[in-house]
C-alpha cells in the first residue's frame, strides 16, 4: 500500500519535472536538430542549394569524401589547429591562473587584460590580427632597428602559428578564468598538509593542485578542442583560408563547397562527417577525463 | 503552470518586438527625406509607366537584395532620395551584402523561400540564376535608355533579365609621372612589359603593386590575363574545356594565362601575401610601385589618399601583342519573376533609368562608367583619356564574356586558391592546372 | 567582492610576497601589455584620418583628436537602431536561457528516470554541432515556421543554439544544491514549479551570472545567425552592420575600428560590473565541473 503510494507520487513528480524540460526539448529539436537531419537528408543528394529537385545520389558524396584531397587537407589544417590550441591554451591558462594566484598585487588589472579579448567577436580578431602582423609589427621592427619576420599570415609554413597566436590572444583570458576560480577554491591546508609532508613546489603542485584542478581541467580542454574544431569566423576576416590553402579548415571549406560552389549536398556529407568526429572527440575526452577524476 | 509562465515571457517579447518594430521603420522613413536632393529634375522627369498612373497612389513597399562591392555601399541613400521625388507612393526596403561573401548564399536563402522584388548583382548572376526561371524579364522601356552592349550578356534565349547600370575598366594602372620620368612608353607587348620592369628594377623601383593576400584579386587577374590570352583567340573557350576538347594541362594560351601571375610575383615587394588592397593602394600612391593590374574599384581608393595623384590605364599585354582593355558591367538590376508588384519595380526602373542627375551622381560617387545613353559622369578620371584612347580603336572587350562560361563561385575561386598555392611553393604548376582541370564539373553555373 | 576571500588567502605563508612573487608581477606586466596592446591600436587607430592611416606609422599617435570616425560610425551603422536591436535581442534571449537552462538542468538532474539521462546527452550533442554548416536547413526551418526576419525568430534561435551548453553549465551546478532543502519545502507542500522558484533558484544565482554573461557575448556578437534570420534594415544587429565595413573591397578601417570600439564597450562594461558574481559561478562550476 505504502509503496503504491510512494510510485504513484514518483510518477506524479515525474510528470511536473517533464512538464520543465518540455519547452528546452521542444526549441532545442526545431531549432537544431531537425535542421541536422535535414542535413544528413541532403547529404544523399546531390542538391546545388538552389532548384527544386534534390536527386538522390546514394552513398555517393560520401565516397567522393573519402577521396577528396582538399577536405583531407582541410582536416589536417584543423587538426593540427587544434592539438596546438589545446596545448598551447590550457598551459598558458593555466600558467597565468597559477600566476596571479601566488599573490600578486593587483590581479584584478591583470585579469581583465587577459580577459577582455574573448569579449571581442571572432571576425574582428581576425582582421586586427591581420593589421598587426602586416602593419603594426613590422612598424615594430622599424622602430627598433629589428628584423624579425612578422608576416606570419602570408606565408603557408608561418600561418598556423599566426592563427594560433591570434585565437590564443582570444581565448586564453577565459579558460584562466575557469583555472583561477577553481585554484582560489582549493583549500589553502592541503598545501599546508603538503608542506609538512615536506613536498617541494612541483610535487604539490603534481599532487594537490592537479588533481583538485581535474573538473576544471575537463571544461577547458573539451571547450578548447570542440570550439577549435570548429573554426570559421576567425578566417573569414583574415586569410580567408589562405594562402592558398594552407589554412583551409574544416568547415570553411564545408561553407565554399556548399554556398560558393553550389554543391549544396556534398557539403552536408562534410557536415554530417564533422558532426561525427565531434561527438567521437567529445565522447571520448569525457570519458578519458572523468575517469581521471573519480581515481583521484 | 510553468508553461504558461514561459508563454506569457515568450507573448511580452513579441508584444515588445512588435512595438519596437514599428518605432523603428518610423524613424527610416523619416530619415529619407531629409536627404533629397534640392535639384529634383522637374523639367526632365521622365514620363510615368502608363501602368502606374497617378491616380495609383497606393502604398507600395518593394524589397531589395543589394549585393555590393564597398565602392557602392551608399547609393541606396541616393536611388531613395530620388524615388521618393518621384514616386513618394514606393518604399524600398533594402538589404545590402557584401557581393563576394553573401550575395550567393542570400540568394540561395531567398529561393527557398521567394526572392525579393529587386536583386542586384552583377551580370554573371544572370547566368546563374535566370536558367533557374525565376529572374523577370526586363522591359524594353527602359533597356532602350541604356548602351547596347549592355545587354549581350545579360541576355538568355533573346530575353534579358539584367539592366546593367555601371561598369568598371580593368588593365593595369600606372603611375603616369613615374612613367613620364623614366622614359616609358605603354607597352604593347610581353617584351616592352619585360623592358620596363628591367628598368624598375635597375633603378630600384618595384614593378608591380599587388595583394595577393585577397585571393579574389589573383582570381581577378588572372581573368584578365585569359580574356586576352585564350578567350581573344578562342571566344568559346569555356564551353570547349566542358566539352573536353580543350584542358590547362595541354592547352599553352590557358598556361601562359596562369604563368603572368608567376610575373607578377616575381617582380612585387616580398610582402604581398600580407598586404591588403588599401595598403597596396597607398603603396601605388606613394610612388613604391610602378604598376597594378586592378580594376575602377581602385579609383576611389588612389582618389581619397591623393586627390592629384595621376595614373593612367592599359590592357595587360598579351603574347600577340593585341591585348583589349577589359570592360565589366557592374550594378546589375535583375527582378523576381513571381513579384506582385511588377509595376512599382517598373517604376523603380524608370527612375534608375531615366533620372539622369542621379545616374551622374551614383556614377561620381562610385568612380565607375555610364551604361545610360547620353549620360557622362562628372568626377576627374585621369584614367578617363586612355579608356576613351582604346574605346575609339575598338579595343575592349566585356569580360562577361569569360565569367559567363567559367564561373567565379566554385572555379575560378578555388582556381586562384591553388594558384596562390603554386606561388607560394606548396604546389608544383602542374599540380595547379590538373586541380582546375578536375574542377571542370564546377566550372558551369547550371 | 570576491576580494573578502582573496585576503584571507594572502595571510597564509603560501601566498606571501616574495622575490618569486616579484618576478612573477613583472612577467605578467609584460603578458598583459602583450594581450592589451592590440586594443590600444585598435583605439589609436579609430581617432585617425583616412590619410594619417596610409602616411603615418601605425604606432604614432593621431596628429588631433577627432570623433569624425565616431560620427561616421554612428551613421553607417545606424546606431540607433542596431544598437537598441542587439541590445533587446541579447538582454531577452539570455533572459529567457537563464530561465529555461535552470528548470531544465534541475529537472534532469533531479529526476533518476532513463528518459532524463537521454535529455542531458541530447542536449549535450547541440555543443557539438557546427551550425555554421547548417545555415540553409536552419534558414529552411525558420522560414516554414514564419520565423524569419521577426524579433522572436530570432530569439528563438538564440535560445536553441544557446540551452545545451546552458543545460550542460547548470547541471554542472546542481550538485551545490542541497537536496534536504528542497524536500523539507515539499514535505511543506510545495509544487515543484515553487520549490524551484523558492528554494533552488535563489541557489543557482551565481550559476545564472555565469550563464547570463557567457551567453550574452556570444549572442552579442553573432554573426551568422542574425544575418540567416534578421536582414530588414530596422531589425538588423550590429555585427552584421559592421560586417559591411569589412568586405572585400572595403578602405574604410578607421571607421571600423571606431564602429567595434563602439560595439565592444557595452559587453566590456557588462563584463566589468558582474565580475564579482562571474568569479563567483565560476569557482563553483570549476569545482564540481
Amino acid at each position: 500500500m505504502k509503496n503504491i503510494n510512494k510510485n504513484s507520487m514518483e510518477k506524479n513528480l515525474e510528470k511536473q519535472y517533464l512538464i520543465l524540460v518540455l519547452p528546452g526539448l521542444i526549441i532545442f529539436t526545431i531549432g537544431l536538430i531537425i535542421p541536422l537531419l535535414l542535413a544528413f537528408r541532403y547529404s544523399f543528394t546531390s542538391w546545388d542549394g538552389m532548384s527544386a529537385e534534390k536527386p538522390f545520389v546514394g552513398l555517393k558524396n560520401y565516397i567522393d569524401l573519402i577521396q577528396d584531397s582538399d577536405f583531407r587537407s582541410a582536416w589536417w589544417f584543423t587538426i593540427k589547429f587544434t592539438i596546438g590550441n589545446t596545448i598551447i591554451q590550457n598551459v598558458l591558462a593555466l600558467g597565468f591562473a597559477i600566476a596571479l594566484d601566488s599573490g600578486i598585487k593587483a590581479q584584478k588589472i591583470y585579469r581583465t587584460a587577459f580577459f577582455v579579448p574573448c569579449l571581442i567577436s571572432a571576425l574582428i580578431v581576425g582582421f586586427v590580427w591581420l593589421k598587426m602582423f602586416s602593419n603594426v609589427l613590422p612598424a615594430v621592427n622599424d622602430l627598433l632597428g629589428t628584423n624579425i619576420n612578422f608576416l606570419l599570415f602570408g606565408d603557408g609554413k608561418t600561418v598556423l602559428s599566426g592563427l594560433l597566436i591570434a585565437n590564443n590572444w582570444q581565448w586564453v583570458g577565459y579558460w584562466m578564468l575557469i583555472y583561477l576560480a577553481g585554484l582560489q577554491s582549493i583549500p589553502g591546508d592541503l598545501y599546508e598538509a603538503a608542506k609538512v609532508d615536506g613536498a617541494g613546489a612541483w610535487t604539490r603542485f603534481r599532487n594537490v593542485t592537479l588533481p583538485m584542478l581535474a573538473p576544471a581541467i575537463t571544461i577547458c580542454v573539451v571547450g578548447i578542442t570542440t570550439g577549435s574544431l570548429k573554426v570559421y569566423d576567425l578566417l573569414v576576416s583574415s586569410t580567408k583560408g589562405g594562402p592558398g590553402r594552407a589554412s583551409t579548415s574544416v568547415i570553411y571549406q564545408t561553407y565554399t563547397t556548399a554556398i560558393n560552389g553550389r554543391q549544396y549536398g556534398y557539403g552536408s556529407a562534410m557536415s554530417v562527417s564533422l558532426v561525427l568526429v565531434l561527438l567521437l572527440v567529445a565522447l571520448i575526452q569525457v570519458k578519458g577525463l572523468k575517469s581521471k577524476e573519480v581515481q583521484q | 503552470m510553468k508553461r504558461k509562465l514561459i508563454s506569457l515571457i515568450l507573448g511580452t517579447t513579441m508584444i515588445a518586438a512588435a512595438l519596437t518594430g514599428c518605432g523603428g521603420s518610423g524613424q527610416a522613413d523619416n530619415n529619407a527625406p531629409a536627404e533629397a536632393p534640392a535639384e529634383g529634375g522637374d523639367a526632365q522627369e521622365p514620363a510615368a509607366p502608363e501602368a502606374d498612373g497617378a491616380g495609383t497612389s497606393e502604398e507600395v513597399t518593394l524589397t531589395v537584395l543589394a549585393g555590393q562591392s564597398t565602392t557602392d555601399a551608399g547609393i541606396e541613400d541616393m536611388i531613395d532620395a530620388a524615388l521618393a521625388e518621384q514616386y513618394p507612393n514606393i518604399t524600398l526596403e533594402w538589404e545590402c551584402v557584401d557581393w563576394g561573401n553573401d550575395f550567393q548564399p542570400k540568394m540561395q536563402q531567398y529561393m527557398q523561400s521567394g526572392l525579393p522584388d529587386i536583386m542586384i548583382g552583377k551580370a554573371q548572376d544572370v547566368a546563374t540564376y535566370a536558367p533557374q526561371g525565376i529572374l523577370g524579364e526586363i522591359d524594353a522601356t527602359y533597356l532602350d535608355r541604356g548602351l547596347d552592349a549592355a545587354r549581350e550578356n545579360v541576355t538568355i534565349d533573346g530575353k534579358t533579365y539584367g539592366l546593367v547600370y555601371n561598369a568598371l575598366y580593368q588593365g593595369v594602372y600606372y603611375n603616369k609621372t613615374m612613367f613620364a620620368e623614366n622614359g616609358w612608353e605603354i607597352p604593347k607587348t610581353q617584351e616592352d612589359l619585360q623592358a620596363i620592369i628591367d628598368d624598375c628594377k635597375a633603378k630600384g623601383i618595384t614593378p608591380f603593386a599587388s595583394h595577393m593576400v585577397d585571393t579574389w584579386s589573383i582570381g581577378n587577374v588572372t581573368m584578365q590575363f585569359m580574356m586576352n590570352d585564350v578567350f581573344n583567340n578562342d571566344p568559346t573557350w569555356g564551353d570547349k574545356f566542358r566539352a573536353g576538347e580543350v584542358s590547362f594541362a595541354e592547352d599553352k594560351m590557358a598556361q601562359t594565362a596562369y604563368q603572368y601571375n608567376k610575373l607578377i610575383f616575381d617582380n612585387t615587394y616580398p610582402e604581398t601575401f600580407s598586404t591588403e588592397q588599401t595598403d597596396c593602394d597607398a603603396k601605388m600612391v606613394l610612388g613604391e610601385a610602378a604598376m597594378k593590374v586592378s580594376g575602377s574599384w581602385s579609383i576611389q581608393n588612389f582618389l581619397d589618399i591623393d586627390e592629384s595623384f595621376d595614373f593612367g590605364i592599359f590592357p595587360f599585354p598579351n603574347q600577340s601583342g593585341d591585348s583589349k582593355l577589359i570592360f565589366e558591367p557592374n550594378i546589375t538590376v535583375m527582378t523576381s519573376a513571381n513579384s506582385e508588384h511588377q509595376d512599382a519595380i517598373n517604376c523603380v526602373l524608370d527612375v534608375l533609368t531615366g533620372n539622369q542627375d542621379l545616374a551622374v551622381e551614383i556614377y561620381d560617387y562610385t568612380k565607375t562608367a555610364s551604361m545610360l545613353k547620353d549620360v557622362t559622369p562628372t568626377f576627374t578620371n585621369p584614367s578617363q583619356s586612355d579608356i576613351d584612347k582604346y574605346a575609339a580603336d575598338g579595343m575592349i572587350v566585356d569580360v562577361t564574356l569569360g565569367n559567363n562560361q567559367l564561373v567565379w563561385g566554385g572555379f575560378q575561386e578555388e582556381n586562384a586558391k591553388d594558384i596562390a598555392a603554386w606561388l607560394q611553393g606548396d604546389a608544383s604548376f602542374e599540380d595547379a592546372l590538373a586541380a582546375s582541370d578536375a574542377r571542370v564539373d564546377a566550372s558551369s553555373a547550371n | 567582492m570576491a576580494w573578502g576571500k582573496k585576503k584571507q588567502k594572502e595571510d597564509t605563508p603560501h601566498q606571501r610576497y616574495t622575490k618569486t612573487t616579484f618576478l612573477i608581477q613583472i612577467l605578467m606586466s609584460v603578458m598583459a601589455v602583450f594581450f592589451i596592446a592590440p586594443i590600444l591600436i585598435i583605439i589609436n587607430y579609430s581617432f585617425k584620418t583616412k590619410k594619417e592611416l596610409y602616411l603615418t606609422s601605425p604606432l604614432s599617435l593621431p596628429s588631433s583628436f577627432q570623433l569624425d570616425n565616431y560620427k561616421k560610425a554612428f551613421d553607417k551603422l545606424n546606431l540607433a537602431t542596431t544598437f537598441t536591436n542587439t541590445l533587446l535581442y541579447t538582454a531577452v534571449s539570455v533572459l529567457i536561457l537563464a530561465l529555461l537552462c535552470g528548470t531544465t538542468a534541475w529537472a534532469i538532474a533531479r529526476c533518476r528516470a532513463k528518459f532524463f539521462k537521454f535529455c542531458y546527452i541530447y542536449f549535450i550533442i547541440g555543443i557539438l554541432i557546427p551550425y555554421q554548416a547548417l545555415f540553409l536547413p536552419i534558414y529552411i526551418i525558420g522560414y516554414r515556421l514564419n520565423l524569419t526576419n521577426t524579433r522572436y525568430g530570432i530569439i528563438f534561435m538564440y535560445v536553441a543554439t544557446g540551452i545545451s551548453f546552458g543545460v550542460f553549465l547548470m547541471n554542472s551546478f546542481m550538485s551545490t544544491v542541497p537536496i534536504e532543502l528542497e524536500e523539507a519545502a515539499r514535505i511543506d507542500g510545495c509544487s515543484v514549479l515553487r520549490t524551484y522558484f523558492t528554494v533552488v533558484m535563489p541557489l543557482l544565482k551565481p550559476a545564472m551570472a555565469t550563464l547570463i554573461i557567457m551567453q550574452a557575448f556570444q549572442i552579442w556578437n553573432d554573426y551568422l545567425l542574425a544575418s540567416l534570420y534578421v536582414s530588414k534594415k530596422d531589425l538588423k544587429t550590429l555585427t552584421v552592420a559592421i560586417q559591411s565595413l569589412f568586405s572585400a573591397q572595403s578602405s574604410d578601417y578607421t571607421t571600423a575600428m571606431a564602429a567595434i570600439v563602439i560595439s565592444v564597450l557595452p559587453i566590456a562594461i557588462l563584463f566589468m560590473s558582474l565580475q564579482k558574481y562571474f568569479i563567483k559561478g565560476m569557482t563553483v562550476g570549476a569545482v564540481k565541473g
